[in-house]
């Protein structure tokens, strides 16, 4: 998935989206490749567990290899304006005028629409006869929104019968439905609510989106460590004092735990016919650079 | 009876807010459970409960209907309620269609709404919308009901805060004058719709429809022009809902998970609910790593586990290393939990409640009320 052109991660919201998009980001500029990260309309998290200060809506290096950008309604309307209107006075006139911006807001679909379109315009820019980005990483919205996100481009073909427009919206679906270039992949905790999300969600991308579908990360899976026997074993030293007692529920937690979850990565994987991978639970007192290099290096094989 | 508990007493409404997958819905369930088994009458009001949660609860149906949970569900779960608790899940595109239903001067008026595009948008996907009808149910069950307790669970948003503005921002957008200025040549031709919306007229409208289409425009012209005369009733109506809620009969669950961001939305939030002097009940940490290391000994090391394993029947020398390293790493989160939670404490009122992880998914009566036992 690391060598096409777009990798579209998305999720129900709490999974690890950001984590997993820093860490294949991370993966590619390893390999040599040049990344840009989006984020859409979000409060920024990529740049920061880079080690990086949020890069706002212009884009910017936070680590060697890596660009993020947080691509907003307001800054992608502006330059999706001008490219169309190509002058900054006319643009100003109409755009910045204070009753248009709060029009804009309410006309369906439009602000997906310019996000969208500055983010696929990344994604197929050349710049001296080459791409810009050899990848661009994109950091979905959860489930619901990107659904609505990332079907707008094949809504509007229904619904534009021509012009400018029509021609943007056809190299966006283009880009969007071309497996040579683009895939989907989906990231999920091994728990009932975002495991069940996850499975709704494939299919909407099957089914309504059409676009080609990459991994499903199941992210945040204690290791197995404890065998049946041992668990119960650990259960019956659980009353006992320090430090016997308080390992023992430490152990006899992380087996409940672990159980838990390799039930509904089982579920999942079976449910999702995509290749897969594991993320292990990283225990991490910080959520940061570290933790996402150890993600990294748990995935690095899958993808 | 818990502290949360205690707060929640006197109340007639609870409203469960936070950010999304804290376990919001669990909560307000586990709340109306926890007034049910005391005599109440309470009634819990989610949006998208997961499944078997939703069979506990009898939840089989969609689409506002309030049931009551049946006997044997409790029964089955060793539980003796001396209330009753029910049950309803929102749906907010019927919620939208009886609004408008209530407010439309005629049949006529109401169909020609209920079949605008834009009107289909508003209802279904516009940011809040989900936001303003569980607050809109809200208002009725609190009225037009007898219940003990309402419980309302709130919308899985990505900022809590849209909650408490999604009514003024959406009506905002309906009444709003500046629009109507702009998509005057279409309002004032009187027989919009019969007739096409010609934009020929002023200049922004004109560049605009270079970006949306003439129809999406003309579709706004004429929506906007049906909900004209129905406003002010929306208007009063979103009012009066806004009075309801700072009432002192109602409580604010303010939940948050010891994740980072979460708190900071709970911080956030619960400022707010402040601000606006808004009746807080509580706060509620929730999924919290328990702390299992006693005082500020150092953590045993593996030899020091073998030992102890081998006064209750011996180990191999690698089970010691295992169960070191099981205990470090969840003292790990254990202390990174109990910081976020000091956070969340130290800067928040009412009552303050840490519910421990618990060993397994809550997904049925026995398990709301053993949650509720936290709180």
């Amino acid at each position: 998935m690391l060598d096409k052109r777009l990798a579209l991660v998305t999720g129900k919201g709490g999974v690890g989206k950001s984590t997993v998009s820093a860490a294949l980001a991370l993966i590619a500029a390893r390999r040599g490749k040049r990344v840009l990260v989006c984020e859409v309309n979000a409060q920024e998290r990529v740049a920061p567990l880079l080690g990086a200060p949020p890069s706002g809506p212009a884009i910017r290096q936070a680590a060697p290899g890596i660009s993020t950008v947080n691509v907003t309604p307001h800054e992608a309307m502006r330059e999706y304006g001008l490219m169309v209107l190509k002058f900054q006075t006319i643009y100003d006139a109409v755009f910045e005028n204070r009753m248009v911006r709060y029009f804009l807001k309410a006309i369906p679909s439009l602000a997906e629409l310019v996000m969208l379109g500055k983010i696929l315009n990344e994604a197929r820019s050349e710049e001296r006869g080459r791409p810009r980005w050899d990848l661009v990483v994109v950091d979905a919205p959860a489930t619901g929104h990107a659904v609505q996100l990332l079907r707008v481009p094949a809504a509007l073909i229904d619904t534009v019968p021509g012009g400018p427009l029509r021609r943007d919206v056809d190299w966006m679906h283009e880009l969007l439905v071309d497996p040579r270039r683009t895939s989907l992949s989906i990231v999920t905790l091994p728990e009932e609510m975002p495991v069940n999300e996850s499975i709704e969600l494939d299919a909407q991308v099957r089914d309504i989106l059409g676009i080609p579908r990459g991994l499903l990360f199941v992210n945040a899976v204690p290791e197995v460590r404890f065998t049946p026997e041992e668990r119960e074993r650990l259960a019956a030293l659980e009353p006992a004092g320090a430090p016997a007692g308080p390992a023992a529920r430490a152990a006899v937690l992380q087996g409940l735990r672990a159980e838990l979850a390799a039930r509904y990565s089982r579920r999942v994987r079976t449910a999702i016919d995509l290749p897969s991978a594991e993320i292990p639970l990283v225990a991490a007192e910080t959520w940061g650079r570290e933790a996402v290099e150890r993600v990294a290096d748990s995935i690095a094989g899958s993808v | 009876m818990g502290e949360l508990v205690e707060s929640l007493a006197g109340k007639r409404v609870a409203v469960v807010v936070g950010s999304g997958g804290v376990g919001k819905t669990t909560l307000a369930a586990a709340v109306g459970l926890e007034r049910a088994m005391r005599g109440g009458r309470a009634l819990v009001c989610t949006i998208d409960p997961a499944r078997r949660l939703a069979a506990a609860l009898g939840l089989e149906s969609l689409g506002n209907r309030e049931s009551r949970v049946p006997a044997h569900q409790f029964a089955a779960a060793g539980l003796k309620p001396r209330g009753e608790l029910h049950a309803m899940m929102l749906d907010v595109k019927r919620t939208w269609d009886d609004l408008i239903a209530r407010h439309a001067p005629d049949r006529h008026r109401q169909e020609r709404i209920f079949q605008n595009r834009i009107y289909q948008q508003v209802s279904s996907a516009l940011a809040g919308s989900q936001e303003y009808m569980a607050m809109e149910k809200l208002y009725e069950l609190v009225t037009e009901r007898d219940y003990d307790l309402v419980v309302l669970d709130t919308p899985p948003t990505v900022h809590a805060l849209d909650f408490l503005e999604a009514p003024d921002r959406i009506l905002d957008f309906l009444g709003n004058e500046t629009a109507r200025t702009l998509l005057a040549p279409a309002l004032g031709v009187g027989k919009v719709g019969l007739r096409l919306f010609q934009l020929g007229g002023t200049y922004i409208a004109k560049t605009l429809a270079r970006f949306t289409g003439a129809e999406v425009l003309r579709d706004l012209a004429d929506f906007m022009s049906q909900f004209q005369g129905m406003y002010e009733g929306f208007k009063d109506r979103a009012a009066a809902v806004r009075a309801l809620l700072g009432q002192p009969e109602v409580g604010f669950v303010v939940v948050s998970s010891a994740a980072p961001l979460s708190v900071d939305e709970a911080l956030f939030f619960h400022e707010r609910l402040h601000a606006e002097s808004m009746p807080i009940a509580g706060v509620v940490a929730n999924r919290v790593t328990p702390d299992l290391w006693p005082g500020p000994s150092p953590l045993p090391d593996p030899s020091d586990l073998e030992g102890a394993l081998a006064g209750a029947g011996g180990g191999n020398g690698e089970l010691g290393r295992r169960l070191a390293q099981t205990l470090a790493e969840h003292q790990v989160l254990a202390r990174a939990d109990r910081r976020q939670v000091e956070r969340l404490f130290a800067a928040t009122t009412g009552a303050r409640v840490s519910v421990p992880r618990l060993e397994s998914d809550v997904h049925d009566l026995a398990g709301l009320a053993s949650l509720a036992a936290c709180l």
